[in-house]
């Protein structure tokens, strides 16, 4: 079945940092960028994040997304450049329009807070297994259920795609047609719905069931099947994050 | 009717599943048997012109595969899938057993009548308006097999029409079968139910690691022990009798035992 999931499997030493660790890494990445009250920040966060996707081999898989968030972000530079609600100064004239400073800066700091935030959550989607992380969170003490559910979210809409797949098999084993056009797929598309919804929800139901008649929600505390050795500098590294983030606060409230 | 020429394939592009399958398929009834995931469905699946081959050439009354989708295939080829939940959607009896029929454009009266025949033949006449899901596993199956009868088509391929099924379903789809092959189909089945192979099949395919191991009237198929041991297929539990019996003779069926038997006996 297909997987749903951007993790790429790399060997990189941002891929051996535990799951939480990396949560910390992306709370203290977003936040020390918003505080901290020069753009320098920033600038150094978005870097930080975009050196560590490098080392992690994976920026050419994060490239797509950037491309696409770069394309929405240019659209928000030219309006505001254009008519950015406190624009004074003028900036440059481009065809008969006129840019004006302020705005092109507001649509500059934007896309800097956009980078930062999209590049911090590649770092931990890219280099971590969903389930990974969800595990190390019910260790953490996440309720079970809760970690089931997120999984679950993971699963269901791979397990839609597989069985519209199955169902659209049917149809066509019936002398439906579902290859071609966009419009013979939309009409062959429609029917389906019904039948991979109710699918996903009897399966869910059964898989429910199947849970609980092995004790899924038994109250004793549970083991797991790996014990994956702690991750060496967890500690240290979490500890610099939040001494780092608090260092943003503190400059910020004295500023 | 089908012929099969160095067929190959492969679902990831490095595993093969089919490796050189080389078959021509004749009016015979013939049963495909072999381990579990040898690729027997994907096998049909590709006759079928639901799974694409990396390469070889598979010709269907003459014309290959590939040049027509599944759904222009659906008038010739009925395939009853291994798995009833991959196969039914619709909301009651009666329109998933419709829907073969009214896509390959009979008219709805002819649609009607073809269904509720094939209804009837499964046993599920009285249960039109229920809907699908509410069946159990062995009506489910039998409603499968209903809605590909109802297509009337020239070849019925079934992926273990057995399974799951009592003695009277059992015996429903052998009359089934028994009446297709009257009317002149082509039947192609998968089985894992070697009695039933040996009861109903004029020819047997055997499929070992993705190539045909055996192939050839039932009879002699059957006769091949140790090859079968290779393929982890054992004889109908007939031919094994007749074997401790110490017949020199592969029998198929009881009465063919019991023939065999008295001729022995009467030479001793
Ligand atoms: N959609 C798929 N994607 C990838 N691999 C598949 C897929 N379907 C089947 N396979 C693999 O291909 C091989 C052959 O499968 P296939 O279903 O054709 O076997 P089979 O002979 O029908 O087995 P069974 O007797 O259990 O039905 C198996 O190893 C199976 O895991
Ligand atoms: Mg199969």
């Amino acid at each position: 079945m297909k997987q749903l999931t951007l993790y790429v499997d790399k060997q990189s030493f941002v891929h051996a940092v535990d799951p939480i660790t990396k949560l910390f890494y992306v709370a203290f990445a977003i936040l020390t960028s918003m505080l901290v009250p020069t753009a320098y920040a920033g600038v150094i966060c978005a870097l930080l994040s975009l050196s560590l996707l490098c080392l992690a081999k994976v920026i050419k898989n994060a490239s797509p997304v950037f491309l696409f968030i770069g394309f929405v972000l240019f659209t928000v530079v030219v309006i505001q450049g254009l008519f950015g609600v406190n624009n004074q100064t003028e900036a440059f004239r481009l065809s008969g329009l006129i840019f004006y400073r302020e705005g092109l800066i507001t649509g500059a700091k934007i896309i800097l807070r956009v980078v930062n935030i999209v590049s911090a959550f590649l770092i931990l989607t890219l280099t971590t297994k969903a389930s990974d992380l969800v595990e190390d969170l019910v260790r953490a003490g996440l309720s079970p259920r809760i970690g089931y559910v997120i999984t679950s979210v993971f699963q269901i809409i791979p397990q839609m795609i597989s069985s519209a797949d199955i169902i659209m098999d049917a149809q066509r084993s019936r002398g439906m047609e579902t290859e071609g056009g966009l419009m013979v797929r939309m009409k062959a598309f429609i029917p389906l719905i019904g039948p991979v919804v109710l699918d996903s929800f009897m399966s869910t139901k059964e898989r429910a069931m199947a849970l609980e008649a092995r004790a899924f929600s038994a109250p004793n505390k549970k083991t797991f099947l790996r014990e994956r050795p702690a991750y060496t500098y967890a500690a240290k590294l979490r500890g610099a994050f939040v001494v780092l983030t608090l260092a943003a606060l503190i400059w910020r409230l004295a500023a | 009717m089908i012929s099969v020429s160095g067929l190959h394939f492969s679902y990831d592009g490095k595993t093969e599943v089919l490796s050189d399958i080389n078959l021509d398929i004749d009016r015979r009834s013939t049963a495909i048997i072999g381990q579990n995931g040898v690729g027997k469905t994907t096998f049909i699946k590709i006759l079928k012109g639901l799974l694409r081959p990396a390469s070889g050439k598979v010709t269907i009354l003459g014309e290959d595969v590939t040049q027509k989708s599944a759904a222009q295939w659906a008038s010739v080829i009925g395939l009853v899938f291994q798995n009833p939940n991959d196969q039914i959607f619709k909301k009651t009896v009666l329109e998933e057993t419709l829907f073969g029929p009214l896509n390959i454009k009979m008219t709805p009266k002819a649609a009607r009548k073809r269904a509720m025949e094939a209804l009837s033949a499964v046993g599920l006449a009285d249960k039109t308006d229920v809907n699908p899901y509410d069946l159990n596993l062995s009506d489910k199956k039998l409603l499968c097999i209903a809605s590909v009868l109802a297509m009337n088509t020239r070849i019925v391929i079934f992926d273990e029409p057995t399974i799951a099924q009592d003695w009277q379903g059992l015996e429903r789809i052998k009359a089934i079968i028994n009446s297709l092959k009257a009317q002149g189909k082509l039947i192609m089945t998968i089985v894992h139910d070697i009695d039933f192979v040996a009861e109903c099949f004029e020819r047997t395919v055997v499929f070992n690691e993705g190539k045909v191991l055996l192939d050839g009237d039932t009879a002699d198929v059957f006769a091949h022990v140790d090859v079968l041991r290779q393929a982890r297929v054992s004889q109908p539990h007939i031919a094994q009798l007749a074997e401790l019996a110490g017949l020199r003779r592969v029998c198929l069926t009881e009465d063919e035992f019991v023939r065999a038997f008295k001729d022995y006996a009467f030479i001793q």
